[in-house]
């Protein structure tokens, strides 16, 4: 008992940047990923957030969750203003002006990041500014009502296709938005997720100690959209990586790696049941969503191979 | 009664306020009634207070589409949103006041009684029965029948049915439950409403905002208490407890503290009761209960 993987959890830091009294579901996957990546940056940081549930919860006027300095944009352009803020720290300290240290962080949804300020961010990725891009990808539109992003998996019942008689729900493949950031030829690319804490703060160490922009993509349990009992957020996005769904990888200047890698990857019903946007699934589609993970896995695993 | 009746439904995010609302515009609709339904809420998540209205009206047609202020009847559906909102607000001289408890209709008059019709019923426990989870606004369709007569408990039978499918059954047996057990106080003229003061936030008037809606006061969410919107609330075994902080590591509010014996506790005021560290919990040290 005396181990300390049973007591490393009291090694997280108690400090909030991120304080209670945020309007979150209750078990909220999304705002306890949050929780681990602002205990990860510490207080030296600017957070420049997008439109989203993130934003929505902790900044309701008159109060704020916050503890360090936070912007709210569009849902289009953290990453531009973020591109923004950084520039001006750069001009000031050109002219004499002595600021404190701060990392520029930018941290949208998967609706901002996959869909809405995707332009804006392959930008500030070529520009090459010295910021991070955080990613908090719960599958679809959940603020306004779980309507379909295109991070939304094949098959996922959603507001705008809803599975019944004329559709099965999403009926497209998520997109792979770690791979675009990586095809832009950063530093730093992880995926992460709120269920493996200590790898998800070890990646926003190393993603904020890179020169230049870096991106982290968290998986976001969402309870509400997706249908789960609130106190099973956790034992989801466990699955989600034991069955290879989210594999958690990172991308060291264009070199892969693979951070858990079973020697058997659990099916993907396993992760499909507990959830009732998947509850309409006939076996054929379970199998053809079996098929490409294996498919996508295999080829995540043959790159960190090389 | 006016020749609109206006109806203010007061619930949690998730119990089906804005369902049950519905499914009553849709059977008075089906008996010939113009009829309304809509909600209203803040962007508050499940669990959060949410409010619902209906106007139903026998021929007059309904124009007006705004929040109603002053309902004939209001319907509670979480007994623990009577200490923390003022849900007889408006509420006429006359009207109807149906409230989901399993005090009692004696107890609940002492605490929220008034110049209205009281209508009492344990939703909570007949849901809990009938459909096995604690989603009580079908429920309270029965109770609120019942107390008001406002449509038949036969006509929504059919809306049951188009909105729950093979679910309907049980909603429907849970509904004629509510409304054979829920027990009525008639109307007393003359009786005052008690005086008491309600935790509600406060509401800043565009005045008082700073420009751009800038926030100077960092972390000051800390004062907003989320703890209300919670239906269980974690209860630690010491003689399991091994002090780990698993629970407090997953905890999304960030809301468990270690105490001074080293063990890790629950802040209430902020605890949303989802349960995470009760699933978590290494030992299985952390049960869930009823709040």
């Amino acid at each position: 008992m005396e181990t300390l993987s049973i007591y490393a959890p009291r090694l997280v830091t108690k400090r909030q940047s991120l304080t209670p009294g945020h309007r979150a579901c209750s078990g909220c996957g999304e705002a306890l990923a949050l929780k681990f990546v602002m205990k990860a940056l510490g207080r030296d940081v600017i957070v420049v957030m997008s439109t989203g549930c993130m934003e929505i919860i902790s900044s309701q006027l008159p109060y704020t969750a916050w503890e360090v300095p936070w912007i709210h944009t569009l849902f289009e352009n953290a990453a531009t203003v973020a591109t923004g803020v950084e520039s001006a720290r750069k001009a000031l300290a050109r002219k004499g002006a002595s600021l404190p240290k701060a990392k520029v962080v930018a941290i949208g949804g998967d609706g901002a990041t996959f869909d809405i300020g995707l332009g804006a961010l392959s930008g500030a990725f070529e520009r090459g500014h010295d910021f991070l891009y955080v990613c908090l990808d719960n599958e679809a539109y959940m603020n306004t009502g779980i309507q379909r992003s295109s991070a939304t998996p094949y098959g996922a019942s959603t507001t705008t296709q809803p599975a019944g008689k004329a559709s099965f729900g999403q009926s497209t493949w998520k997109k792979n938005m770690p791979a675009i950031a990586v095809a832009h030829d950063i530093a730093y690319v992880a995926t992460a997720s709120a269920s493996y804490p200590f790898d998800l703060m070890n990646k926003v160490k190393k993603a904020i100690a890179v020169e230049g922009p870096s991106y982290l993509h968290i998986f976001a349990v969402c309870p509400t959209g997706w249908r789960i009992p609130t106190d099973m957020t956790i034992r989801v996005g466990r699955l989600a990586v034991e069955t290879g769904v989210f594999p958690l990888y990172e991308v060291e200047n264009g070199k892969y790696s693979l951070n858990y890698d079973p020697p058997q990857l659990r099916p993907v019903i396993d992760y499909l049941k507990p959830q009732g946007r998947f509850r309409h699934l006939t076996p054929e589609m379970v199998d053809k969503i079996q098929q490409r993970v294996n498919k996508e896995y295999a080829r995540i695993k043959e790159k960190a191979a090389q | 009664m006016n020749d609109i009746t206006e109806i203010r439904w007061h619930g949690r995010g998730g119990q089906g306020a804005v369902t049950s609302a519905e499914l009553l515009a849709l059977t008075a609709i089906k008996e010939g009634n113009i009829a309304q339904a809509f909600p209203s809420f803040g962007p508050e998540r499940r669990g959060a207070p949410v409010i619902a209205f209906n106007r139903i009206s026998a021929g007059k047609p309904i124009r007006s589409r705004a929040a109603i202020a002053e309902p004939d009847i209001v319907v509670v559906l979480d007994p623990g949103l009577l200490g923390i909102i003022d849900v007889t607000r408006g509420l006429r001289d006359g009207g109807v006041l149906i409230v989901n408890s399993s005090k009692g209709l004696a107890t609940v008059n002492s605490e929220i009684g008034g110049p209205w019709k009281l209508a009492v019923v344990d939703a909570t426990a007949i849901a809990r029965d009938i459909l096995k989870r604690p989603i009580v606004n079908t429920a309270m369709l029965g109770a609120l029948i019942k107390a008001t007569g406002v449509v038949n408990l036969e006509s929504l039978t059919q809306p049951l049915e188009e909105r729950f499918g093979k679910l309907s059954e049980i909603n429907v047996q849970a509904c004629s439950k509510a409304y054979k057990e829920a027990v009525v106080m008639e109307y007393s003229p003359g009786v005052k409403k008690a005086e008491k003061v309600y935790p509600i936030e406060k509401s800043l008037s565009w005045k008082e905002l700073n420009l751009g809606f800038v926030v100077t006061e960092m972390g000051n969410a800390r004062s907003y208490r989320t703890g209300y919107w919670k239906s269980e609330r974690p209860v630690r075994d010491n003689a399991k407890c091994i002090k780990c902080g698993m629970c407090a590591l997953f905890c999304p509010e960030d809301c468990i503290h270690q105490d001074a014996e080293g063990y890790f506790e629950a802040d209430e005021f902020y605890c949303k009761g989802c349960g995470i560290c009760a699933r978590e919990c290494w030992t299985g040290a952390i049960t869930m209960v009823e709040a």
